[in-house]
């Protein structure tokens, strides 16, 4: 610096370096919302455009990994960055984070997303994968202290038990949200022993408040989850980009709840039917080889009595012959037995002397008798 | 806290038990074991969906809020 006389003469370089110092000093960030117009994106990295209202216009430069989707001239945006001037091109202001502003250019940028993404496929329903019946492992990316945490949590716990739920407590709306919500999804999806399905749910708000679920970012990490997700963003009308991402979404933390598990009341009655069904087929199959027994036993008394009858015939036979062969039948024909004095039965000729006695026994009575001559 | 069971691989067994009992050709004393299983298995679940909570547990992972 040179002095001369009482104004002090600067260098350039000095000024602008001490211009910058007072802009650090005086906005080390600041927040400004304005209309978007000359927008141009750079060698696919660098992102230039002008935020301007009916008098003003501000130059501002980012890059393309601020951006939440796409943008067009026109749009309404709220944007936060440093003021600086560059030692070559002028004025601008350095990004740190922008979003669209305002229900319409909100909407308008989601939909200029959406078309984008679902060219890409990302919202096809092929890639919806089914949640498992009964997550035991659950990974919950909401607001900790919001009325829609605890909704979704008191539901789940009526309806079922013995689960664990993985908090991620993040900011849903805001500056923070999209960072969070996107760190959320990552974490979850690279845990050596991952979660069975990752729930994200927020309630109801405006335009702005459900803007994160919109953003590229979240959207895209939603849907690049090798987790399955189920999205439940409350809303009245628009659904989010990140819902059409999900495999599942519902309207409300609650219906979440509802739809992620099963109702132990309803479980509990259906698992009442099962004993007596189970005896029912039980005792079915008893009666089935009862019914094969009795025949068995019925054909068992048919063959018995079959043999029975068989051993009579026979004994019939026996006895009748038996009877024909009897000494009574032979006296009957008229055959007598002639006895000795000593009482047995003389069967032969040579046993009869001249003058024995002998006793005759005949059919009805018996006669004593002498041998008066025996012929051989 | 309850022991973790797999609640829908025990339901799976349950419904092919009662669909073995169901079948005409089991033999009586498997039929018999399967429904001793099967009511072992029913009192399970039922003891479990009565007493089983869940624990709610936060990950520190995120980025600052």
């Amino acid at each position: 610096m040179r002095d001369v006389g009482t104004d002090i003469i600067w260098s350039v370089s000095d000024f602008v370096a001490s211009l910058n110092q007072t802009l650090d000093y005086a906005y080390p960030s600041v927040t400004i919302q304005g209309e978007l117009a000359n927008f141009r994106i750079s060698k696919n990295r660098w992102v230039y455009f002008d935020l301007k209202d009916e008098t003003s216009s501000v130059k501002c430069f980012g890059t393309v990994y601020q951006l939440t989707g796409p943008l067009e001239d026109g749009m309404l945006l709220k944007v936060r960055g440093v003021p600086r001037l560059h030692q070559q091109f002028g004025f601008s202001l350095n990004i740190m984070s922008l979003q669209p502003a305002g229900e319409g250019s909100i909407k308008k940028a989601a939909a200029l997303l959406e078309a984008k993404l679902k060219a890409e496929g990302l919202f096809a329903p092929e890639r919806k994968r089914l949640l498992p019946q009964i997550p035991q492992r659950i990974g919950l990316i909401a607001s900790g202290e919001s009325a829609a945490y605890h909704d979704f949590i008191k539901i789940v716990n009526a309806r079922w038990g013995g689960l664990n739920i993985e908090l991620a407590d993040v900011q849903v709306q805001g500056e923070a949200a999209v960072p969070q919500i996107e760190a959320a999804l990552n974490y979850f999806n690279s845990q050596a022993e991952s979660v069975d399905v990752i729930v994200v749910t927020r309630g109801g708000g405006g335009a702005e408040d459900l803007a994160a679920f919109s953003t590229e970012q979240v959207t895209r990490a939603v849907a690049g989850s090798r987790i399955p997700t189920l999205v439940a963003i409350g809303h009245e009308v628009d659904i989010s980009l990140a819902e059409l991402a999900a495999d599942q979404r519902a309207s409300t933390p609650s219906n979440a709840a509802e739809l992620l598990v099963p109702d132990k009341k309803q479980e509990l009655a259906r698992l009442k039917s099962y004993p007596s069904d189970m005896l029912r087929a039980l005792t079915g199959s008893v009666s089935v080889v009862r019914q094969q027994l009795e025949r068995h036993i019925q054909d068992l008394e048919q063959s018995i009595i079959r043999k029975l009858q068989h051993e009579q015939q026979h004994i019939e036979n026996i006895t009748g012959l038996l009877a024909a062969l009897s000494p009574t039948a032979a006296l009957a024909r008229g055959y007598a037995i002639l006895r000795s004095d000593v009482g047995g039965p003389l069967t032969s000729a040579t046993q009869l002397k001249k003058d024995q006695a002998i006793t005759l026994e005949l059919r009805d009575g018996s006669a004593e008798a002498t041998i008066k001559r025996v012929i051989l | 806290m309850t022991k973790p069971i797999d609640y829908a691989a025990l339901k799976v067994e349950l419904d092919d038990i009662l669909q073995r009992l169901q079948a005409e050709d089991t033999d009586i004393d498997a039929s018999l074991k399967l429904y001793e299983r099967g009511i072992a298995i029913t009192k399970q679940l039922e003891t479990y969906l009565r007493q089983a909570e869940n624990t709610v547990s936060r990950i520190k992972a995120t980025t600052e809020k």
